[in-house]
C-alpha cells in the first residue's frame, strides 16, 4: 500500500516536470550550447550559460539578427565526453541548430568534434585550452579561448618583473592542467627560470597536503597553480596551514579571484592571477563600455559576481556566432562557417578575429584573445605594480 | 507462443531499424544501446550467474577501448585485428582479477574490483607516454571492410548489431552448458557445489575472463564509433549504468540485460527531449526508483512471471488438469 | 625526516575523516546489508545543512552541527520508511538499485537547490596553524579529529552499552528470534538507518568547513567509506576506525613519496594487498555478523 502510494507520488512528479521545451511560433535562429551543467565543474558551465543568456537577450532586444530572434538550445554534457558527443548529435539532428558553442572541457570538445565534421556544422569553442582542439584538422572548429601556449606567451613578458627564479607547479590532472604545466614550463625554461616540482591533484581531490609538503621542500620561490577556483581555495588554505611561503600565480582564467578572496581570505593575499576578463575594472578592457555594460547586466540579474571571470566566455561565444550569421545572411551551417573566417569585432574580452591553425587545407580557426594579470592586495583585486603606468 | 512471436518481431524491427527510424540521431542512440547491451550481458555473466558483483567493470570496457584505439592509431592495425586484441587484453585483465580474488567473495570481491578499476583509471590518466593521459586519443579510425569504410551510421549499426547478437550467443552457449550449470550451482550454494567437486575458483575465473573479454569488445566498438578515447571511459558512472541495466532488466536472465540496455540508453535521451536540463537527471533517478518499486525482480522476470501465471491460469481452467 | 612526520600527521587527520565516514556506513552496510550508494549524499546533506545554518541563519557552529545531525537522522528515517521497508524482502541487488536512484535524485536536487558553485562554510576557529617544531596543524582540523573521535566513541557506546544497541545487534543477528523476544523490528531498522545517516551528515558538517560544500562532494566520500567499511570488517566500528586511519596514512605517504598523480592508486593497491592476505578484512576475528 505504502509502496503504491510512494510510487504514485513519484510518477506524478515525473508527469509534472516533463514540460516540453519551448517551441516558438516564429522561426527563431537556434544556437546550440553544450556545457557541463552537472558534475564537478557545474559552476563554470552555469556561468558560461548565464553569459550566453545575456548575449541572447541583448541581441533580441536589438531586434535579433537578420530580422529574426535567436534562441539558445542548452544541453548538459555532464562532464562526460560521451554525453558531449550525444548532445552535439541531438542538437544537430533533432534541433537542427546551424551552429553550436561548447563544450567547455577539452575532452568534451574533442569528443564532439567528429560530429561537427560528420554533419557539417561549425562550433565556437569558448573555454577549452588543449592545443589539439585546433590542430586536429577539423575545419568546423573556431576557438576564441587561448590555448595554454598562448597563455604562457602572454605571461612571458612579466616573468622578470615578477621575479620568478625557481618555479614549482601544482595542476589538476586533466588535459588542461597537464597542458598548462607543459606550456608554462617550456616558456619558463626558455627564459632561464629553473623548474622544480610538478605535482598533480585529481579533479575531485580536496586534500593536497601531501603535494604541498613536497613543494615546501624544493626551495622554489613561485608556485604556479593550474586548476579551478575550488581547488585553488583549498590549496591556498592548506598552504597557509603548512606555512608555505611562495609567490602564487594561477593560470587558466578559472581562478575567480573574487571568490578566492571570499573563501580563502588571508591565504589569497598577494597571489597573482592570469585572467581573460577584469570585471573589477571593466573600463580597462579593450571595449570598456561593453565590458562595463556586461558587468552591470550580470549584477542586475543577481548572478554571483565571482562568475564574471568565466561568464563573459558565454557572451563572446554567442556574439561571435551571431556576427557570423549576420555576415552570412542566412542560418545555414556552411554559410556560417565561411562567414566565421570573415568575423572581426570586439567582444567583452577584446578583438575577435580568426587565424588559421592546424594542418594545411583543413585549418581550424583560432583567435588571439587578450590576456591580463591581476593581483590580490589588501583583500581586493588590483593591477600588479609593474602594470601600473 | 507469444514469447516466440515477440522475439521474432523484435529481431525484425532491429534488423530493419535504419529504414524505419525517424532520424540518424535515433540510430546513434540504438548504436550506443547495442554497445551497452554487450556490456550488460558481460556484467550479467558475473552478477547474474555467479552472483558476484563486479563494480569495476568499466575497467575492462576501458582497457578494450584503449587497446583497440592504440593499436589502430600507433601501430596502424586494422580494426578486425584490433577488436580481438582488445578482447584478449580485457580478458587478461579479467583473468588477473579472477586470480587476485581467489578466495574473495561478496563485498570483498566487490572492493577488489573497485580498487582494480581505480588503479587502471589512474594509470590511464598518468601514463602520458602510452595513453596521452587526460588529453585522450582523438582520431581513432573507423573500421574498413575491403574497399568500404564503415564510417556511416547504418554500416556501423549493423556491425554493432552483429557483435551484440554474437555476444548474446556466447552467453547463451555458456549459460546452458555444463559450465553454466556449475556457475549457477556455485551461486546458489557454494559449499554444497564444492562438495560435489565443482571448483569454485576455476569457474569464477572463467566467468571473469569471458565477461571481461566481452566488455573489451564493447570498448573497442565504442572507441571506433566515437573515435575519441579518454580516461573518462573509466568513470564510475559507466559501471553504475551497467549495473542498473542488468538489475533493472533482470539479472540472471539473458534477455534482461539487453532490455535494460535499450531502456536505459534511451531514457536519458528521451529525458533530454522531454525536459529542461535541470530536471533530466533528477527524473532519471526518480524513474529508477519507481521502476524498482513496481518491478523489483527486473523487467524480464516480471514479464515471464506474468506469462507463466497466465499460462498456469489457462491450464487450470481445463477440466482434468492436475493442480500445481 | 620532518617531511615524513608532517606526512604522517596529515595522514592521520585525513584518516580520521575517513573513519568518520566509515562508521555510519558500517552500520548500514554491515548490519542492514543495504548497499547504500546514497551514503555520500547524506554527507553532502550535512555539509549543506551546516552551510544553511551558519551562513544563512547565522547560528553558532555547534548548533549547525546539531542541525546537520538532525537533518541526516530525519531524512534517513524517512528514506527507510518509504523506500527500504516496502522492499524488505527483496534481494540485496534490488535494494542497491533503489539506493542508486536515491543517490542520483539527491545529488541532482542539491544541484538544483544550491547551484553548482562551491560554498565556503564559515567556522569559529583561527586560521593560523598550530606549530609544533617542524609540524603544522590547523586548529580546525584538530577539532575535527577530536569531534570524530567523540562521535565514534558515542556510537560504540550506543551499540555496546545501551538496550537500543543490544536490540539492534539482536535484530541483525537473528531477526526472527529477536522478533519473538519482542524487539520492534521495523523501528529498529528505521533507527539504525537514521543513525548511520546522521553520522554521515555529522561528517559532512565537520568536513564542510575544512574543504568546501558542493553537490558532488559525496561521490568520493561514498567510495572511501565503502573501502574503509569492507577493509575493517562489516559491522565493525573499531575496524572502520582503524581502517580509515590506515587508508589516510597510506594515501598521504603514497602522494608524498611515490607520486601525487598516483595518490589514490596507492590506496587502492594497499586495499588489494590487504585483501590478498586477509580475505575477510583486516579484523576478521572481530567481525560481528557473518
Amino acid at each position: 500500500m505504502l509502496k503504491r502510494a510512494v510510487a504514485s507520488c513519484l510518477v506524478l512528479f515525473l508527469a509534472v516536470t516533463a514540460v516540453p521545451t519551448a517551441g516558438d511560433a516564429q522561426a527563431p535562429i537556434k544556437i546550440g550550447v553544450i556545457q557541463p551543467l552537472s558534475g564537478p565543474v557545474a559552476a563554470s558551465g552555469s556561468y558560461v550559460r548565464m553569459g550566453a543568456e545575456i548575449a541572447r537577450d541583448w541581441i533580441n532586444a536589438r531586434g535579433g539578427v537578420n530580422g529574426r530572434k535567436i534562441e539558445l538550445v542548452i544541453e548538459d554534457n555532464k562532464s562526460d565526453p560521451k554525453e558531449a558527443a550525444s548532445a552535439a548529435e541531438k542538437l544537430i539532428v533533432r534541433d537542427k541548430v546551424p551552429a553550436i558553442m561548447g563544450a567547455w572541457g577539452s575532452s568534451m570538445t574533442l569528443a564532439a568534434m567528429p560530429k561537427l565534421e560528420e554533419y557539417g556544422v561549425p562550433m565556437v569553442v569558448e573555454t577549452s585550452s588543449a592545443a589539439s582542439v585546433t590542430r586536429r584538422g577539423n575545419p568546423w572548429v573556431f576557438r576564441i579561448s587561448p590555448p595554454s601556449e598562448m597563455e604562457a606567451l602572454g605571461l612571458a613578458q612579466y616573468v622578470d618583473k615578477l621575479g620568478v627564479k625557481k618555479a614549482d607547479f601544482l595542476a589538476v590532472n586533466t588535459d588542461w592542467g597537464r597542458g598548462a604545466i607543459q606550456a608554462f614550463g617550456d616558456m619558463l625554461k626558455k627564459r632561464g627560470v629553473q623548474v622544480g616540482a610538478a605535482e598533480y591533484m585529481e579533479q575531485a581531490a580536496t586534500d593536497m597536503n601531501a603535494q604541498i609538503t613536497k613543494i615546501k621542500g624544493t626551495g622554489g620561490d613561485t608556485l604556479f597553480l593550474a586548476t579551478a577556483v575550488e581547488q585553488i581555495t583549498l590549496v591556498l588554505k592548506q598552504g597557509q596551514e603548512q606555512r608555505l611561503q611562495r609567490k602564487v600565480i594561477t593560470t587558466g582564467g578559472s581562478s575567480s579571484p573574487t571568490q578566492l578572496i571570499k573563501q580563502a581570505g588571508a591565504a589569497a593575499e598577494g597571489s597573482y592571477h592570469i585572467v581573460f576578463f577584469m570585471p573589477w575594472f571593466p573600463e580597462a578592457m579593450p571595449d570598456g563600455k561593453l565590458a562595463k555594460a556586461f558587468v552591470d547586466e550580470w549584477n542586475k540579474r543577481g548572478h554571483p559576481f565571482e562568475g564574471l571571470t568565466e561568464g563573459f566566455r558565454g557572451h563572446d561565444g554567442i556574439a561571435t556566432i551571431v556576427e557570423a550569421v549576420k555576415l552570412a545572411g542566412k542560418d545555414e551551417p556552411k554559410a556560417i562557417r565561411d562567414a566565421l573566417w570573415k568575423v572581426s569585432f570586439t567582444g567583452v574580452n577584446g578583438p575577435i578575429k580568426f587565424e588559421k591553425d592546424g594542418p594545411a587545407g583543413k585549418e581550424s580557426g583560432q583567435s588571439k584573445p587578450s590576456i591580463f594579470v591581476v593581483q590580490v592586495r589588501d583583500g581586493k583585486v588590483a593591477l600588479p605594480d609593474f602594470l601600473k603606468k | 507462443m507469444i514469447g516466440r512471436a515477440l522475439v521474432v518481431a523484435s529481431a525484425l524491427a532491429l534488423v530493419t531499424a535504419p529504414a524505419w527510424l525517424a532520424s540518424p540521431y535515433h540510430l546513434h542512440v540504438l548504436i550506443m544501446a547495442g554497445v551497452f547491451a554487450i556490456l550488460a550481458l558481460s556484467l550479467n555473466l558475473l552478477l547474474g550467474y555467479t552472483g558476484q558483483l563486479s563494480l569495476g567493470h568499466a575497467a575492462f570496457f576501458g582497457i578494450g577501448a584503449y587497446t583497440s584505439a592504440l593499436l589502430a592509431l600507433k601501430l596502424e592495425w586494422s580494426f578486425w585485428l584490433a577488436l580481438p586484441s582488445a578482447a584478449v587484453a580485457a580478458g587478461l585483465a579479467g583473468w588477473a582479477i579472477g586470480r587476485l580474488a581467489l578466495k574473495l567473495r561478496g563485498a570483498y570481491f566487490v572492493l577488489v574490483t573497485i580498487s582494480f578499476a581505480g588503479v587502471i583509471s589512474l594509470v590511464s590518466i598518468n601514463w602520458m607516454e602510452l595513453t596521452n593521459g587526460p588529453l585522450g586519443l582523438p582520431g581513432v579510425p573507423p573500421p574498413e571492410l575491403g574497399p568500404w569504410s564503415l564510417r556511416t551510421k547504418t554500416a556501423y549499426y549493423y556491425l554493432v548489431l552483429a557483435a551484440a547478437a554474437l555476444a548474446y550467443l556466447v552467453c547463451h552457449r555458456l549459460v546452458y552448458s555444463r559450465i553454466g550449470r556449475a556457475l549457477v550451482a556455485l551461486r546458489e550454494n557454494e559449499p554444497l557445489a564444492e562438495s560435489v567437486g565443482i571448483d569454485g575458483t576455476r569457474y569464477l575465473v572463467l566467468a571473469a575472463v569471458v565477461s571481461a573479454a566481452l566488455a573489451g569488445v564493447a570498448g573497442s566498438l565504442y572507441a571506433h564509433y566515437t573515435r575519441f578515447v579518454s580516461p573518462e571511459v573509466f568513470l564510475f558512472t559507466y559501471t553504475v549504468t551497467m549495473v542498473i541495466m542488468v538489475i533493472a532488466g533482470g539479472k540472471g536472465t539473458l534477455v534482461g540485460p539487453v532490455v535494460g540496455a535499450l531502456l536505459f540508453t534511451a531514457l536519458p535521451e528521451a529525458l533530454r527531449e522531454a525536459m529542461a536540463w535541470q530536471w533530466q537527471m533528477l527524473a532519471y533517478g526518480v524513474v529508477l526508483v519507481v521502476l524498482v518499486f513496481f518491478l523489483p525482480r527486473g523487467i524480464v522476470p516480471a514479464i515471464t512471471a506474468r506469462a507463466a501465471r497466465a499460462a498456469a491460469g489457462s491450464r487450470a481452467m481445463r477440466p482434468g488438469a492436475a493442480p500445481r | 625526516m620532518e617531511q615524513l612526520l608532517q606526512h604522517l600527521v596529515n595522514g592521520l587527520v585525513l584518516g580520521g575523516t575517513y573513519a568518520l565516514l566509515g562508521i555510519g556506513l558500517t552500520l548500514i552496510f554491515g548490519l542492514m546489508s543495504v548497499v547504500n550508494f546514497a551514503h555520500g549524499e547524506f554527507y553532502t546533506l550535512g555539509a549543506y545543512a551546516a552551510f544553511a545554518v551558519l551562513a544563512l541563519a547565522g547560528w553558532p557552529f555547534f548548533a549547525a552541527l546539531a542541525a546537520a545531525i538532525a537533518a541526516g537522522a530525519v531524512l534517513g528515517a524517512l528514506c527507510e520508511r518509504t523506500l527500504l521497508r516496502p522492499l524488505r524482502g527483496e534481494s540485496i541487488d534490488t535494494v542497491m538499485l533503489v539506493m542508486i536512484g536515491l543517490w542520483i535524485a539527491m545529488q541532482n536536487t542539491e544541484l538544483l537547490v544550491w547551484g553548482g558553485v562551491a560554498r565556503s562554510i564559515p567556522h569559529p576557529f583561527p586560521t593560523e596553524p598550530l606549530t609544533l617544531g617542524p609540524l603544522n596543524i590547523a586548529p580546525l582540523r584538530l577539532f575535527v579529529v577530536g569531534a570524530a573521535a567523540a562521535l565514534i566513541a558515542a556510537a560504540w557506546l550506543l551499540i555496546q552499552r545501551t538496550r537500543l544497541g543490544t536490540a539492534m545487534r539482536a535484530t541483525f543477528q537473528d531477526r526472527d528470534t529477536a522478533a519473538l523476544m519482542g524487539v520492534p523490528i521495523g523501528r529498529i531498522h528505521t533507527i539504525t538507518f537514521a543513525f548511520g545517516s546522521a553520522l554521515a551528515a555529522a561528517a559532512g558538517a565537520l568536513l564542510g568547513p575544512v574543504f568546501l560544500a558542493y553537490p558532488s562532494m559525496g561521490d568520493l566520500a561514498s567510495l572511501k567509506a565503502f573501502s574503509v567499511v569492507i577493509l575493517g570488517g562489516l559491522g565493525n566500528l573499531a575496524g572502520a576506525t582503524l581502517g580509515g586511519l590506515l587508508l589516510g596514512v597510506a594515501e598521504e605517504l603514497g602522494a608524498g613519496y611515490v607520486s601525487s598523480g598516483y595518490r589514490d592508486a596507492v590506496g587502492f593497491v594497499a586495499i588489494i594487498l590487504v585483501l590478498l592476505f586477509r580475505p575477510a578484512g583486516l579484523f576478521a576475528r572481530a567481525e560481528r555478523i557473518g
